[in-house]
């Protein structure tokens, strides 16, 4: 297990762009189609640009309170993610965490969280 | 892209506007909701039922085939009825289809209709695309414009206070609306209470509800025929749809999307954003208006929320921004909402806004984003 861990992205064979979910149809930027990609892991680290915490959520997972940054990742991409404690602010380096969760069914599932790197 | 010069080469007109109030949720059916807002639109326009040659709806949660059941009871003529969907925007839609239908010569009277019952979740189909990203359900709408929220106001060092004025504001001038779902003056300290997501708070989030709305759009050849009221019918000089492009890392999506569709539509009407008096924004969530403001070239970027402040987007101010309540306290019914906005423009350029008028509105404008993201901007204007 790599530290912080590895997200996989992608690169356009046909315009460069790198992205971040992976997509299975095609490229954004030139149309390339996804066959044209190729894998490309991305550091989760980054930079927090904004972040709110939410206090009502219609779903049972996760639960209320919860922190969501949008995180400019070192690697280009940009995301959206829990981050974990309320004390995080725009600016803040944060890095990826795996964190054991469970789904709105109760299954388990490992999310990626994020965590104000210290 | 714009209808390039099709409304300047055949003038299309907004002649009649009808309502429904928007409510919440009842055991109103939507065909009483839409044909309140259609009957109403016809008497206002002076346009009986046969002699309107198409009809659009505008609706996201119905379902298919909702138009024929409901416009059938003002009888049964066989005119073409569709359907159009464009998430938030789904009734600006049914307007620019209105518009064009008129505007390319194949009718004369063509009504653009709003109706929509909210039913559990938006069923949105950009979560059925199989593309997994990391928030997951985490990230819904109004936790999508408390980061634009967090981003903005870290940009511009605008505090809660600033962006709860946007709903300050708009309450107020619903509280002058009887068409809005909410019409009571709020506080300051009751709209900073009962927190959403980040800086949002419940009064700084529109609601979704039911309800209608209702124009009959018709040409020159049309308004003469029909011998219609040539000085009540107010001109639409620009009708621009566009979809997100790639505008680079970030998360400002809304606002570029709103500054690209926005620029093509001053172009079209061939009018400057300083022309226009009053402004209906898709302000779902308070944060949007200011983001809006600036992205429309109202004013420059950070300044929107000292004018706010100032009373500059007041009714009676320079620009009367939302004057309806805007989505925020008019109410966001969804398919209803877009052709509701074109209701209020065009109630205000005629000046018959009543307690709500802005004076000497000459130049308006109604602007809608939806999920997707697609954006939809209308130019009005009288004489
Ligand atoms: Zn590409």
């Amino acid at each position: 297990m790599t530290d912080p861990p590895l997200m996989m992205g992608h690169r356009c064979g046909g315009c460069s762009r790198v992205a971040f979910p992976p997509d299975p149809y095609g490229c954004e930027k030139c149309g390339a189609p996804a066959s044209e990609f190729e894998e490309l892991e991305l550091e989760a680290s980054g930079s927090v640009q904004a972040v709110a915490t939410v206090h009502r959520h219609h779903h049972p997972k996760p639960t209320t309170p919860f922190t969501v940054g949008v995180i400019k990742l070192t690697g280009g991409p940009v995301v959206k993610a829990i981050v974990e404690g309320n004390k995080v602010v725009v600016g803040d380096t944060v890095k990826g965490v795996l964190v054991d969760g469970e789904d709105d069914n109760g299954n388990p599932v490992v999310d990626l969280h994020f965590r104000v790197a210290t | 892209m714009s209808s390039q010069g099709l409304l300047s080469d055949r003038p299309v007109f907004v002649v009649g506007t009808g309502l429904h109030p928007y409510q919440r949720r009842s055991e109103t059916t939507y065909v009483e909701l839409g044909l309140t807002a259609v009957r109403a639109a016809l008497v206002d326009a002076a346009v009986s039922w046969p002699n309107v040659d198409a009809a659009y709806t505008g609706t996201a949660l119905l379902g298919m085939g909702s138009s024929r059941i409901m416009l059938s009871r003002l009888g049964a003529t066989g005119i073409a009825m569709t359907q159009v969907e464009n998430a938030s925007a789904s009734g600006s839609s049914a307007v620019a289809q209105a518009c064009l239908e008129v505007a390319s010569g194949r009718s004369d009277v063509v009504l653009a209709l709003g109706v929509d019952k909210p039913r559990g979740g938006l069923g949105a189909a950009p979560g059925q695309a199989g593309i997994q990203n990391l928030e997951g359900g985490s990230v819904v709408p109004f936790t999508h414009f408390a980061l634009l929220a967090s981003e903005y106001m870290d940009l511009h060092g605008v505090n809660d206070d600033q962006v709860a004025r946007v709903a300050l504001k708009n309450h107020r001038n619903g509280s002058l609306n009887p068409f809005a779902q909410r019409q009571k003056v709020r506080t300051l300290e009751e709209i900073l209470s009962e927190p959403i997501s980040g800086s949002l708070t419940r009064l700084q989030c529109c609601p979704v509800g039911e309800g209608a709305a209702a124009v009959i759009i018709a040409s020159e050849d049309g308004i003469s025929r029909l011998n219609l009221d040539r000085s009540r019918a107010i001109r639409v000089v620009s009708s621009v749809t566009r979809t997100e492009a790639l505008y680079g890392e970030g998360i400002g999506i809304d606002a570029a999307l709103t500054a690209d569709t926005g620029l093509a539509a001053f172009e079209e009407a061939a009018v400057d954003p300083s022309d226009i008096d009053v402004l209906e924004v898709h302000d779902a969530f308070a944060i949007e208006e200011l983001l809006y403001a600036e992205a429309l070239g109202l004013c420059q970027p950070g300044e929107a929320a000292a004018l706010i402040e100032s009373g500059n987007f007041d009714i009676g101010g320079s620009c009367a921004f939302s004057p309806s309540g805007g989505l925020l306290a008019m109410g966001h019914p969804i398919g209803p909402t877009g052709v509701g906005q074109i209701v209020e423009v065009v109630r205000q350029l005629r000046g018959e806004a009543g307690p709500r008028q802005q004076p000497d509105a000459r130049t308006g404008m109604a602007h809608m984003v939806g999920i997707g993201a697609v954006c939809v901007v209308h130019i009005l204007r009288h004489g």
